[in-house]
């Protein structure tokens, strides 16, 4: 990619220049957010969304938009664990956008607003472009595309990208091989037999 | 057997235990005194002063869960019993901050090591600042005195398999290891600490202080957010309160106003610093919040050609401290060896990889054996620690600098744990590192080592130990509090937790934490009974 781009709102922008105007401040990033806003991004959380898994769930910190973006994210962090069956196969990266959300809920105000940034970053096609270097929407990204993404962030010498890239495959990780119905992709056998059958917190009240 | 659920049952016993989310109306309440915080330093103090006929009251701000509570859920853990779920780091985001928020603090989720502060730190301490009556010879007692309470032994059982390969590699290297003293009665060898002990076997102030003080009438809140003391002349007249609601997130719109005598502040390095700056108490020499110590760790991890299982047994029950003294107190950062507990949420976040590269880690997890190296800090010009301040919401947030000098010692620790990990058998190490690849011999990793960009973030560092912030020592222009923990500049506050270690302690802190706090919180239980 050339160093300067044309946004579609006709500013040029060279990638450099923002990068040493602080754009990846905190306070520039704020200012993403609010451009993420006035661009019509979602900025509320989804609420009660029935997948097309068949499975709802409830949103309490990803927006609509979010949910676009992580649907294209998820099944290229964690490829290699889904399963063939297109249902099942949808069904696991719902169900992990879904436990990443509970997650998230509990991290609390401070790295909420963290992922917010990071997220209306992604999600506003103006930086999507200049800083993740994606030139389709989200939902037309092709796999190839976002992992290619992921890696330039990985491999970036700008360690605010190296943070992000840690933000989004440690959250994204966690939620899929941290949860029982995939423990057996690390050969994880869960907790000890001994334990389930005799400890009182496991046993039908 | 340690089945008996000792909290079902107190709470069915008439325990005075409120739980701030189901309030309703502002509340007033009083008491001899109000102890924040329920943790290592919060527990030992309220125990020990209701047992000196005080009326306490304990303020917590996460939730009390307990056996019902804990089913070796990582998921569960995570999001309900550590701060920030999980989330926590440094300012920079640079390092990753586990710390408990339930009743019994980090207690109720650490992996039991329990060492004695180590003589040089003490040492330091009295020479640098002048930290009174508490060499080697006066701590023992309290050592011994704790040991006891929290039935603190070397673990008797065979070490799982990634602590057992430590131990083989300082065997094979010549390096001292020993065995680690831990707090647990009749400890089911399940490797599920770090959830929650789901026997009532880890002795955390869970199942032991905490029932013990309530047991002696002393109250306790929990879900209730510390926000401010509150000074009527030179002394505090109150600690204001917030309720919060079943997540602990949000404030209910409750208030709670606790009066007493004396408060004691035990909310951890990271939340006592916080409590004093939101209150805003005296500190003419702006030291309240500086120094914050971290044992920063770099971890390694290993492919054994047999099975590790890092998920089942006792967590830590080796160490090695080959590294921690031998280039002098004040010289290159020393580090301690141990291992960590690895299970599949744990593991699949703290390697820096997605796709087939995490997958190809993560499947081989029963055969992942693991070394962590916590860097003693504190003890060197370049190593300051960091500094807690408060962000526009009132919550505290730790900046730690990485300096060159702890990156050397990063290099170093890196060097050690592979050629460690080697020496037990490896077929691979990798480091917990962006850059680095699956080394299969010993001087190809080593050559690599030398080169590898040590940057934040490119490097994988954790902490699971705060210490400091509110500095002790005698001199009010280097420490907040005396050597007893007694605030220089407000008559009835006192700090018993380890905010108040000048530097880290160069071991995991839990007994020195039950140390100090028990001879301070004797010292206090005097202090307070004679004026009575």
């Amino acid at each position: 990619m050339a160093s300067g781009v044309q946004s579609s709102e006709g500013i040029a922008m060279d990638r450099r220049g923002f990068l040493r105007a602080g754009l990846l401040g905190t306070a520039a990033l704020s200012t993403i957010s609010l451009g993420a806003s006035l661009s019509g991004c979602a900025t509320t959380p989804a609420g009660t969304v029935a997948h097309a898994s068949g499975a709802t769930a409830e949103y309490r910190f990803l927006t609509r938009d979010d949910l676009v973006l992580l649907r294209a994210l998820v099944p290229v962090i964690v490829a290699p664990g889904l399963p063939q069956d297109p249902t099942a196969r949808q069904a696991a990266i719902d169900g992990t956008i879904a436990r990443m959300d509970q997650g998230i809920y509990f991290f609390g105000p401070a790295n909420q607003h963290e992922l917010r940034k990071l997220f209306d970053l992604l999600n506003f096609s103006v930086t999507r472009v200049t800083l993740a270097r994606v030139w389709s929407s989200w939902d037309n990204a092709s796999p190839e595309a976002v992992n290619a993404f992921l890696n330039r962030w990985r491999d970036s010498n700008i360690g605010l990208f190296n943070k992000a890239y840690i933000g989004l495959t440690k959250l994204t990780n966690v939620s899929f091989y941290g949860y029982r119905t995939n423990w057996h992709l690390s050969g994880y056998p869960g907790p000890p037999q001994p334990e389930l059958q005799t400890l009182p917190q496991f046993q039908a009240s | 057997m340690s089945k008996y659920d000792i909290i079902g049952a107190g709470l069915a016993g008439g325990w005075k235990v409120t739980d701030a989310s189901t309030l309703t109306a502002n509340q007033v309440v009083e008491a001899d005194v109000v102890v924040i915080g329920t943790g290592a330093g919060g527990g030992t103090t309220a125990e020990i002063l209701a047992a000196a006929g005080l009326d306490v009251i304990l303020v917590e701000e996460g939730r009390l869960y307990y056996q019902k509570d804990f089913k070796m859920d990582e998921l569960f853990s995570y999001s309900h019993l550590y701060q920030e779920g999980m989330s926590r780091v440094t300012a920079d985001g640079g390092i990753s901050i586990l710390q408990g928020r339930c009743v019994g603090g980090s207690t109720t989720v650490n992996w039991t090591s329990s060492f004695h502060t180590p003589d040089p730190t003490l040492k330091y301490w009295a020479d640098r600042f002048g930290v009174k009556n508490a060499s080697h010879a006066d701590m023992a007692p309290w050592f011994a005195n704790r040991e006891k309470r929290l039935n603190i032994h070397p673990w008797t059982v065979t070490p799982n398999e990634n602590n057992a390969a430590l131990q083989r590699a300082s065997e094979r290297l010549g390096w001292a290891w020993a065995i680690i003293p831990r707090n647990v009665k009749g400890c089911w060898n399940s490797g599920y600490c770090g959830f929650g002990c789901p026997t009532n076997a880890k002795q955390g102030m869970l199942l032991t202080t905490v029932p013990g003080a309530l047991d002696k009438g002393a109250r306790l809140y929990h879900g209730l957010r510390a926000e401010r003391l509150v000074m009527q002349g030179d002394r505090l007249s109150h600690l204001e309160a917030t309720a919060l609601d079943q997540d602990v997130l949000n404030p209910t719109g409750v208030k709670v106003t606790l009066r007493a005598k004396h408060f004691v502040v035990a909310a951890s390095a990271i939340g006592s610093p916080g409590l004093l700056l939101r209150s805003g108490l005296p500190d003419p020499y702006s030291l309240v919040g500086k120094r914050t110590f971290l044992h920063p760790v770099n971890a390694t991890v290993a492919i054994m050609p047999n099975e590790v299982n890092p998920f089942y047994g006792a967590p830590q029950s080796i160490y090695s401290d080959e590294f921690v003294w031998k280039k002098g107190v004040e010289g290159p950062v020393g580090y301690k060896l141990e291992v960590p507990p690895l299970h599949p949420a744990m593991s699949a976040g703290v390697l820096p990889a997605h796709g087939e590269a995490l997958y190809e880690q993560i499947h081989q997890l029963p055969h992942m054996q693991s070394i962590i190296a916590l860097l003693r800090d504190g003890f060197h010009e370049e190593s300051q620690g960091g500094q807690v301040s408060l962000r526009d919401d009132g919550s505290p947030v730790l900046d730690y600098p990485v300096t060159d000098y702890l990156w050397r010692g990063f290099r170093d620790a890196y060097l050690t744990m592979a050629e460690a990990q080697f020496a037990a058998g490896a077929k691979g190490v990798r480091l917990v590192h962006m850059d680095s690849p699956l080394f299969s011999r010993w001087p190809e990793a080593k050559a690599a080592i030398a080169d590898i960009p040590l940057e934040l973030h490119r490097a994988r560092l954790f902490t699971a130990h705060q210490m400091g912030g509110c500095g002790m020592g005698e001199d009010p222009k280097t420490s907040v509090v005396n050597s007893y923990g007694e605030h220089h500049h407000v008559a009835n506050l006192s700090v018993h937790d380890a905010s108040t270690f000048p530097t880290s302690i160069g071991a995991n802190p839990q007994l020195s934490v039950y140390a100090f706090a028990a001879r301070n919180a004797t010292h206090l239980a005097g202090r307070l009974t004679d004026k009575a």
